[in-house]
């Protein structure tokens, strides 16, 4: 009798040790960074755009939010979606959305639905239109294939400072 | 070229053009994608291949990128279009206040060996900082004056076109080049429109440097007169000017430049396009025409005496003088035919010349358009063109 309840308890133990460090370790590793856009006209003439720290982001100017993330588990994460909110007082950047392998859609009911840009429509003096970069509440990446383990995948837009 | 009208959103086209509903006519391009299948039918408003984009008109400063399209030509027509929007437009507004955080937090979810999970990323943070921008714009029009004059303003509003809190200094300057003479300021010369009344009253604040320099927070406006006199010795068509110019104390400079930790709160203050100051210039113009209008009648009755009885003939005449050395610009005399009395057919004349009665190349008529009036045209007047004589007749009803 004593030997069960000490592998019960030895079991109990391991089990929630091993909780434990997964909630600790996390299964994806995700990071977030945004930068701004600094236009520059090169001697020759020619717009070239470099991404700085956004020390000094001054209303019309572009900023870009990069989305990294890592499976660092050893198993493949199946169904992921990235999702990010439109922050206020900033407005999407038509056509700015990028992640490789994934569907990239957009919400304007704070993230309630999801559609593609030409599908969604908001309310307008008692019938709808289609909506414009201003209703955009929330984007999301919605990754076709499994991320494996080990690899990793990126997301980001671009916005403008109201 | 044409100013276009910033439409509701533009629509993008396959091919080398674009479509803008309800201006399309003007723009008309064979459109290249003719040889595609896409074609759904025109829409009722719009000329070649259904619309496979709509876009919102970007706002002034906003860079539209369009990534899909092959040829650079479509780019290059909307930014085109955009800089005339733009152009048209009013300076742009403040925008997001100086100071505001903007947080941002992406969430990922998904399936780990069936177990759904949800995990956040760090906060990507970005702190607004002051752009100091200051508009100055010239509400008068040309000030006519007269010589020797005193307090005659011109009014200036100062606008805070930055984003956060800013104070401006004020300056004068009335010694300008390229003008006739030189406004003297009516020291302080400075003031604050108070009332609102557009001009100079006792109302008004006048404007201490160091102790009243007008604080605006972003987008607000203030009105600001310069008060100036004018010298005796100018004569008519001379000008005048005199300058305001408005400076952020947080500092000046090339657009971009930073000034660290000096804008609202505490965040860093960067230059904006207007470099943190400006200046408009107003005139004044001396209007001082003195003209000399004499009328005389002289009456003719049917008996051969000078009684004023129905029939009898009344000649009138207007001399016009210019007294001074002002000019009269494309003067006009009109004098309506008086009551009760007809005019008599072919009677104008214009310094012994007759006018013929109806409307042709000569300088008068007798306009019938209303209540019948001669109208005589005498151009551009001087003193040395002398007495300018015009007659015409009418009989007593």
């Amino acid at each position: 009798m004593n030997h069960l309840i000490k592998n019960a308890v030895l079991l109990a133990t391991f089990l929630a040790a091993s909780l434990a460090l997964a909630q600790e370790k996390g299964h994806l590793n995700v990071k977030t960074v945004v930068q701004k856009e600094e236009m520059t006209v090169s001697e020759s003439g020619e717009r070239e755009t470099r991404l700085v720290e956004p020390d000094t982001v001054v209303p019309g100017d572009s900023v870009i939010y990069t989305i990294t993330f890592a499976n660092i588990s050893d198993e493949s994460a199946e169904n992921v979606v990235i999702t990010n909110p439109v922050p206020e007082n900033l407005t999407y950047i038509e056509g700015s959305a990028f992640g490789p392998g994934t569907v990239i859609e957009f919400s304007v009911d704070g993230g309630e639905t999801y559609g593609a840009k030409d599908e969604l429509t908001v309310p307008d003096n008692g019938g709808t239109r289609t909506a414009k970069v201003e209703d955009y509440t929330h984007l999301r990446w919605v990754m076709q294939n499994d991320l494996a383990a080990g690899s990793q995948g990126v997301a980001s837009f671009r916005a403008v400072l109201n | 070229m044409k100013t276009i009208t910033k439409p509701a959103e533009i629509r993008l086209y396959y091919g080398n053009w674009f479509g803008i509903p309800g201006q399309y006519k003007k723009r008309r391009k064979r459109c290249e994608c003719l040889r595609t299948e896409n074609r759904l039918g025109h829409p009722p408003d719009h000329y070649g291949s259904a619309a496979v984009a709509s876009v919102p008109w970007p706002e002034t400063g906003q860079t539209l990128i369009v990534t899909s399209w092959k040829s650079t030509n479509v780019l290059r027509r909307l930014l085109l279009l955009m800089a005339l929007a733009c152009a048209c437009g009013p300076a742009w507004s403040a925008g997001t206040a100086a100071g505001t955080v903007i947080n941002n937090t992406a969430t990922v979810d998904f399936l780990l060996a069936g177990t759904p999970v949800t995990q956040t990323s760090n906060v990507a943070s970005i702190t607004v900082v002051e752009r100091v921008d200051v508009v100055v714009t010239l509400q008068s029009g040309q000030v006519i004056v007269a010589p020797g004059e005193a307090d005659r303003s011109l009014l200036f509003t100062v606008t805070n076109t930055g984003n956060g809190n800013e104070t401006f200094t004020l300056a004068m300057d009335s010694v300008l080049a390229g003008d006739d003479f030189d406004p003297q300021p009516a020291v302080p010369g400075i003031y604050f429109d108070t009332d609102s009344s557009g001009d100079f009253t006792p109302a008004d604040l006048a404007y201490n440097p160091g102790n009243n320099d007008p604080q605006l927070a972003a987008d607000a406006a203030i009105d600001v007169l310069l008060v100036n006199d004018i010298p005796g010795a100018v004569v008519n068509g001379n000008v005048g000017r005199s300058e305001l110019t408005a400076t952020s104390s947080t500092g000046t400079g090339v657009p971009g430049a930073a000034f660290p930790g000096l804008g609202d709160g505490g965040v860093d203050a960067v230059i904006g396009a207007t470099g943190g100051e400006a200046a408009q210039t107003g005139e004044y113009v001396v209007g001082d025409v003195q003209v000399d209008i004499i009328k005389s009648v002289a009456i003719s009755d049917p008996f051969g005496g000078t009684q004023p009885t129905p029939g009898a003939t009344l000649t009138y005449t207007v001399t016009v003088e210019v007294m001074n050395t002002g000019t009269t610009s494309g003067s006009v005399l009109r004098d309506p035919i008086p009551a009760n009395t007809t005019y008599v057919a072919g009677s104008i004349s214009l310094n012994g010349g007759p006018l013929s009665d109806p409307i042709d190349a000569d300088a008068g008529e007798l306009d019938t358009s209303g209540a019948p009036t001669v109208v005589v045209r005498l151009g551009d007047l001087i003193q040395g063109n002398g007495i300018q004589t015009i007659t015409f007749a009418v009989t007593i009803d």
